[in-house]
């Protein structure tokens, strides 16, 4: 299974698929296929094999091979010429100069083939005659099982054996494997574990100390690193459940949601902005987010979760909080000026189908779009089906947030709310009125005399004074004029202070119960349309047929609570399997299927299956919630393992796939500047709200078109030190300390961030004026807390920085520190303290987990 | 396992560390080769990676390589072609004359407009006999060094989506740009200093701003640095002043002490070490970083050339002499534009053509030619491939019913080659007789950028990065040829 895979993914990859070809061809018994060539004798035969093959080799093979070619053409059947793609037949045999294989390679038509570039005539001229001969070809040789070995590449139908691929497969609760150390099972995810690492002689990791422990769990819990206090008090407490103590107060601390919030948000490719040219800001996207964060820490059941987020505003029950989920629709990318609108509206909805596939499903769903999934049993079709589900979603619209109102914007105000708003709204209108009518009738008194450029410029509002005024005095009076200007600026005034508006959030409208028709898009084409397809759930899971009732109030299809319905199904093999590992890759630092968005053909094979399996009924058992999971993931005895190699385990088992320990893990971006914050003493806890704009140095603002542009330098001091995960996520500007550690890039779906070291990482850690600020922040804490006492400096810095007892030698050496900056490079006692903490901060201990 | 991770990650991580970004080769060092290369894929994928011959030297290129570094000079806004390189005769005379076109900008599309003529006069130059026009007469003496495309065709007449694929192949963000896809490649060889360097205008950055320099979906080791032309050329490189050189070795002394102590028992994850080592690099490239950019030690006559002594050129001047020091040093990619912030300040010549091209012209046509000719005279054009253009050029009809803007067009539109292999004094490609949409040889930006990769010593067609389910590649998937006629 493996080697097949990989042998057909080599041949995809790089294009020897033709080579293949060509050997399944030379090997050729000389049968014919199809309907008999004119003149089929060996000379033709040679012609072929010598003159034509090479090139169809060379140039076409490698998209066009098998039932699955490109555009459903196969170029190693003379049928399948013959019978042709999806534009039709390949060759016309009674008229051949119309044969599109001819016209396409001729460059004759739109579609022009190959599409690297026109091949030389002398090749075009052997096609030719090929045609004109009646297309001889040799048969392929036909394999002892009796299909036809050249058409055994192509994408993997649905059929009874790609249905039983392990993903595909119902969840089933396996039963606990027997295990000889019983007393290293906690509770029975460990006997997984350990049935696996006894089975290939190899031995746990030993526990990690209590003080790493609790690092480790306050990290991955709450993405915060412990307090001394809290170490001090877990490190005496010997009471029996002293650990479960700790995972329960994390597990009830409101960053907890922050923390795991940040994953999902990971996941749908959540942003504030829209990116392209101007990159505007979507409004009240933090409420979404904050959506998550809350779901999260009232441990909302994952399938409710999914469903609010889907079809929040087809439920039976809507309310504001499932409206805002509903903002998940919304947070990609959007081209307010896209040069091909079907395409934009294609490519949005692809995103849609993409980040929702890969991130509820654990499929690239997405590689359907242009033809039939190339490795697993996803057809086309299936991808359409998928999209029929978010067809009726409304889009944004051109034109500025007002105009969004209808489309993208929720109203999710309290009764109280809206009745004191509608009094207040209908007297600030009646307030407004006079002004714009008596500013509308002197701009329609001269707009009939504009010259083009005039009609440009006009749609700027600040430029029409200008362009009116040149109209005094034939079109108006000065005094019109001058009259205009203050109705204009008292209109404005008065407009850009309207009362309060109702609370609104981002979210998704479809507006009526009648989506428009779906086609399969030939290649993926906007402007080809194929078949009509309904929508419908992958055809390789067996789904049973969606039942669609929509919205009784006529305001939405429901279709996409049908398909809502089906992920968040336990019968679903996917959804419960997908979740489940997504909790165990953050608790393990990797996943059980280490390709944690992709369960496909070449994603990984789970390490632990029957582990996952377990997990998965367990996570369905939980009725969803994700607490318990947890609980039972940090509790266990797996979960105490230290990251402390030995020699036989990693010789044998280096990137411990068995998992005999647990791997070390660099601090996210977030977790970096977060703890940077904790740690000095300066992070503002506040939870949600609308985002915040820490400082960006001007260096940075430089690489914008208008610097500074988007970002609100108007964030107050406080408000500088919240936690990242509420700073403001801007597509083309990123926050310098977050890129710099890998935070997640926000235009696709991430489901693993990278870890990377660099150089400049260094640089900023280092030179930064905004590290420098922090290590003085740091400093002035230790001297508040710790007087002025270098030594008790020291040991409370290192306290805080590495969250365990320094050592002796550990003081010393920052004891030493201190004495050369003081005495030899003669600085005085505050700075040597900031540089002493600045030390601290740039520990690899501090931002490695063991 | 290895070989099928999801997106690429795990094996690309080994990878990236391996042979790519600017501390890469420092940490190659540090691993037991065979561990890697039993894990490890080459960038197409399939070939079992070798590890990079330690030292000096990045990665082995996949096919042999014409060209060490590429200097991209952005033409930000889109220049004109009829005003510049695509000599169009014909339509002397025509100014004011309403015809029937078809043009797509960013006022749509339209099937008519007023003809706005060639506004600068053209005279032939070189061996060749190029036609260009009076807004590059230092540039013009080197045609015989350059290849024109003057078939150039991108996908979208807007600025931000055409920015986003001339750098990146896709007109949607997200995707790694050219100069993260050679340094992908090809690894870095000087490790003190960044393979991907861009350099901005004074003005402003471009729109989009850094998603025109982002890896996308590749680690953000990829992505350019961007260098400036002062004192502290990147980004936090400038140790504070109040810090002494002593102080700041003892900080990072004192830091090594507490960060080998702490690896010691935990030898077997590499990443420590090599943070360690960070810290070595980034001190190191604190001195040479502003050792490259530093331009004091350039005599007088090579000041000249590149324009230092006139206030109109000496911005770009500057920068292009930065880019010739870097490339002496390994750098792989450099892009600079010329043009930044929006409308005048760029080539985006809705207004007044005339007034736009000369300013934009006049700041870079001297630094450009001084540029060819210096890497010329120290044989280094020979290796260094350098790209002229912009994301798009210009319709010839006029923007609005008054004055000489020209709105965009992507039908059509000029840029060149020289350096790295490429032919000089030849042409490729035509368009209409009004330099209104390609008509001979339409090429495309894949075109461009295979032809970029190839003579950077990369298969276009094999260079993938594996990425939601795909292999990706700069080319897209259906791939693309070089342009066979200028090399």
């Amino acid at each position: 299974m493996r080697m097949n895979r990989i042998t057909f993914s080599q041949l995809w990859r790089v294009g020897v698929a033709s080579s293949l070809g060509l050997l399944a061809v030379s090997a050729a018994v000389p049968v014919l296929s199809g309907p008999p060539a004119k003149n089929p004798n060996a000379d033709n035969n040679a012609f072929y094999e010598t003159k034509v093959r090479p090139i169809l080799t060379a140039r076409c093979l490698t998209c066009h091979t098998g039932a699955g070619g490109s555009g459903g053409l196969d170029l190693t059947d003379r049928a399948a010429i013959l019978k042709g793609g999806e534009s039709g037949a390949a060759v016309n045999l009674s008229k051949n100069a119309d044969s599109l294989i001819l016209r396409f390679i001729n460059y004759h038509e739109s579609r022009k083939m190959p599409p690297q570039g026109k091949i030389p005539q002398p090749e075009i001229d052997v096609l030719t005659k090929w045609v004109a001969m009646g297309l001889p070809m040799t048969a392929k040789k036909v394999s002892s099982a009796g299909s036809a070995t050249g058409s055994f590449h192509g994408p993997p139908k649905v059929n009874a054996e790609t249905k039983n691929f392990w993903a595909f497969r119902p969840v089933k609760r396996p039963a606990v494997p027997a295990v000889k150390n019983m007393a290293w099972v906690r509770n029975p995810m460990d006997a997984f574990v350990l049935a696996k690492l006894e089975k290939n002689n190899l031995m746990p990791a030993p526990p990690l100390g209590k003080a790493a422990w609790l690092r480790r769990v306050t990290y991955d819990l709450i993405g915060l690193p412990p307090t001394p206090e809290e170490t001090k008090a877990f490190l005496v407490d010997t009471a029996p459940n002293a650990y479960e103590k700790v995972v329960d107060r994390l597990l009830a601390s409101p960053h907890y949601g922050e923390k795991w919030g940040r994953h999902w948000l990971d996941l749908v490719r959540y942003a504030e902005t829209n990116s392209f040219e101007r990159d505007g800001a979507k409004p009240f996207a933090y409420r979404y987010r904050d959506y998550v964060i809350k779901s999260l820490n009232d441990d909302k059941p994952y399938d409710v979760f999914i469903k609010e987020q889907l079809a929040g505003d087809e439920l039976d029950k809507v309310t504001p909080e499932t409206l805002t989920a509903t903002g998940y629709y919304r947070l990609g990318q959007w081209d307010d000026e896209p040069a091909d609108p079907e395409q934009a509206r294609y490519d949005e909805l692809d995103d849609i189908v993409a980040t929702t596939g890969q991130t509820m499903l654990g499929l690239t769903v997405n590689c359907a779009r242009c033809h039939d999934h190339k490795l697993d049993p996803i057809p086309q079709k299936d991808y359409y089906r998928m999209l029929a589900f978010f067809q009726n979603v409304r889009r944004y619209q051109q034109g500025g947030w007002e105009r969004n109102d209808v489309t993208a914007l929720r109203v999710i105000a309290t009764e109280e709310e809206r009745k004191s708003f509608s009094g207040a709204e209908v007297a600030w209108k009646a307030k407004l009125d006079p002004f714009n009518k008596a500013i509308t009738t002197v701009e329609k008194k001269v707009s009939a005399t504009f010259v083009p450029v005039e009609v440009e410029e006009f749609r700027d509002e600040a430029k029409r004074p200008e362009i009116i005024k040149k109209r005094i005095p034939t079109l108006i009076t000065e005094a019109e004029y001058t009259e205009y200007l203050k109705n204009v600026e008292a209109r404005n005034a008065l407009r850009d202070n309207p009362p309060p508006g109702l609370t609104r959030a981002l979210g998704v409208v479809e507006g009526d119960i009648s989506a428009p028709a779906t086609h399969v898009l030939l290649r993926g084409n906007p402007h080809v349309p194929g078949q009509e397809v309904t929508p419908g759930f992958l055809s390789v899971l067996s789904p049973p047929d969606p039942e669609i009732s929509p919205n009784a109030d006529g305001s939405s299809s429901g279709r996409r609570r049908a398909l809502a319905e089906w992920i968040a199904s336990p019968k679903n093999p996917l959804t419960a399997r997908v979740m489940a590992n997504r909790l165990f890759q953050h608790h393990f630092g990797r996943g059980i299927v280490r390709s944690t968005s992709n369960f496909g053909r070449l994603g990984d094979t789970p390490t632990h299956p029957e582990l996952l399996d377990f997990l998965a009924t367990e996570l369905v058992k939980n009725n969803w919630r994700l607490k318990p999971m947890h609980r039972m993931m940090t509790l266990s005895t797996a979960y105490r393992m230290s990251s402390q190699g030995n020699k036989t385990a990693l010789a044998k088992d280096p990137e411990n796939n068995l998992l005999w320990r647990v791997d070390m893990r660099r601090l996210t971006a977030e977790e970096v500047r977060d703890s940077i914050l904790a740690v000095n003493g300066t992070l503002n806890r506040t939870l949600y709200g609308p985002s915040v704009y820490p400082r960006i140095p001007k260096e940075v603002l430089a690489g914008q078109s208008v610097p500074g542009s988007g970002w609100d330098v108007n964030s107050g001091p406080e408000q500088q030190t919240r936690r990242s995960i509420y700073t403001h996520i801007k597509r083309s500007l990123a926050l310098p300390i977050l890129a710099s550690f890998d935070a997640a890039d926000t235009d696709f779906t991430c489901p693993v961030r990278f870890a990377t070291t660099q150089p400049t990482q260094a640089l900023s850690m280092l030179n930064s004026p905004f590290l420098g600020q922090q290590a003085a922040d740091f400093a002035a804490l230790l001297q508040k807390q710790a007087g002025d006492d270098p030594k008790a400096q020291v040991l409370l810095g290192l306290w805080r920085a590495l969250q365990r007892p320094p050592t002796e030698k550990e003081i010393a050496r920052g004891m030493a520190f201190f004495r050369d900056m003081t005495q030899e490079s003669n600085i005085s006692q505050k700075e040597a303290l900031r540089r002493y903490c600045l030390v601290l901060l740039n520990l690899n201990e501090f931002m490695y987990l063991d | 396992m290895m070989d099928k991770e999801f997106c690429g990650r795990t094996r690309r991580q080994f990878l990236w560390e391996m042979g790519a970004g600017f501390v890469g080769t420092a940490m190659a060092g540090m691993f037991e080769d065979s561990f890697f290369a039993k894990q490890s894929l080459a960038a197409d994928g399939v070939t079992p990676y070798a590890p990079p011959k330690l030292g000096k030297g990045g990665k082995a290129p996949m096919i042999p390589a014409k060209a060490k570094s590429v200097i991209f000079l952005y033409m930000y806004g889109g220049p004109s072609q009829i005003d510049t390189f695509d000599y169009k005769p014909g339509m002397k005379g025509m100014d004011g004359k309403t015809i029937n076109v078809k043009t797509f900008g960013r006022g749509g599309h339209k099937n008519q407009g007023r003809i706005v003529e060639p506004k600068f006069e053209f005279k032939q130059y070189g061996q060749c006999g190029k036609w260009v026009s009076s807004l590059f007469p230092n540039l013009a003496t080197c045609v015989d060094d350059i290849a024109f495309l003057h078939s150039m065709t991108a996908d979208s007449p807007i600025h931000g989506s055409a920015m986003l694929q001339m750098n990146s192949g896709k007109i949607l963000s997200g995707s790694p740009c050219i100069g993260s896809w050679v340094n992908y490649g090809l690894g870095s060889v000087n490790e003190n200093l960044p393979g991907f360097v861009v350099m901005l205008d004074p003005r402003g950055g471009p729109i989009s701003g850094p998603k025109n320099w982002s890896s996308g979906y590749m680690p953000a080791t990829y992505q350019a640095t961007v260098v400036s032309a002062t004192d502290t050329p990147i980004l936090d490189l400038r140790r504070p002043d109040e810090l002494r050189d002593v102080d700041q070795r003892k900080i990072l002394d004192t830091l090594k002490a507490y960060n080998s102590e702490h690896e010691r028992p935990r030898s077997d994850n590499s990443n420590l070490a090599a943070r360690i080592e960070s810290y070595e690099l980034a001190y190191r490239m604190q001195a040479a970083a502003p050792e490259a950019t530093d331009l004091h030690s350039e005599p007088e006559h090579i000041r000249e050339l590149y324009g230092l002594n006139d206030k109109r050129t000496e911005v770009f001047g500057r920068q292009c002499l930065m880019a010739r020091r870097m490339v002496e040093r390994g750098v792989r990619f450099i892009q600079i534009y010329s043009g930044g912030a929006h409308v005048d300040s760029t080539w985006d010549a809705h207004n007044d053509l005339v007034e736009n091209h000369s300013l934009h012209a006049g700041e870079t046509d001297k630094p450009i030619a001084g540029l060819i000719k210096d890497l010329k005279q120290r044989g280094l054009l020979d290796e260094t491939l350098i790209v002229w253009g912009g994301e798009f050029g210009r319709q010839p009809t006029a923007e609005y019913a008054v004055g000489t803007g020209r709105d965009h067009n992507a039908y059509g539109f000029t840029m060149w080659m020289a350096g790295g292999g490429v032919k000089g004094g030849v042409s490729v490609g035509q368009t209409d007789e009004l330099g209104s949409k390609a008509v001979e040889d339409p090429l495309k930006v894949k075109h461009l950028h295979a032809t970029i990769l190839h003579q950077m010593g990369l298969d276009q067609n094999r260079l993938t990065y594996f990425y939601g389910g795909l292999n990706q590649k700069l080319v897209g998937v259906e791939g693309a040829e070089p342009i066979k006629q200028i090399i």
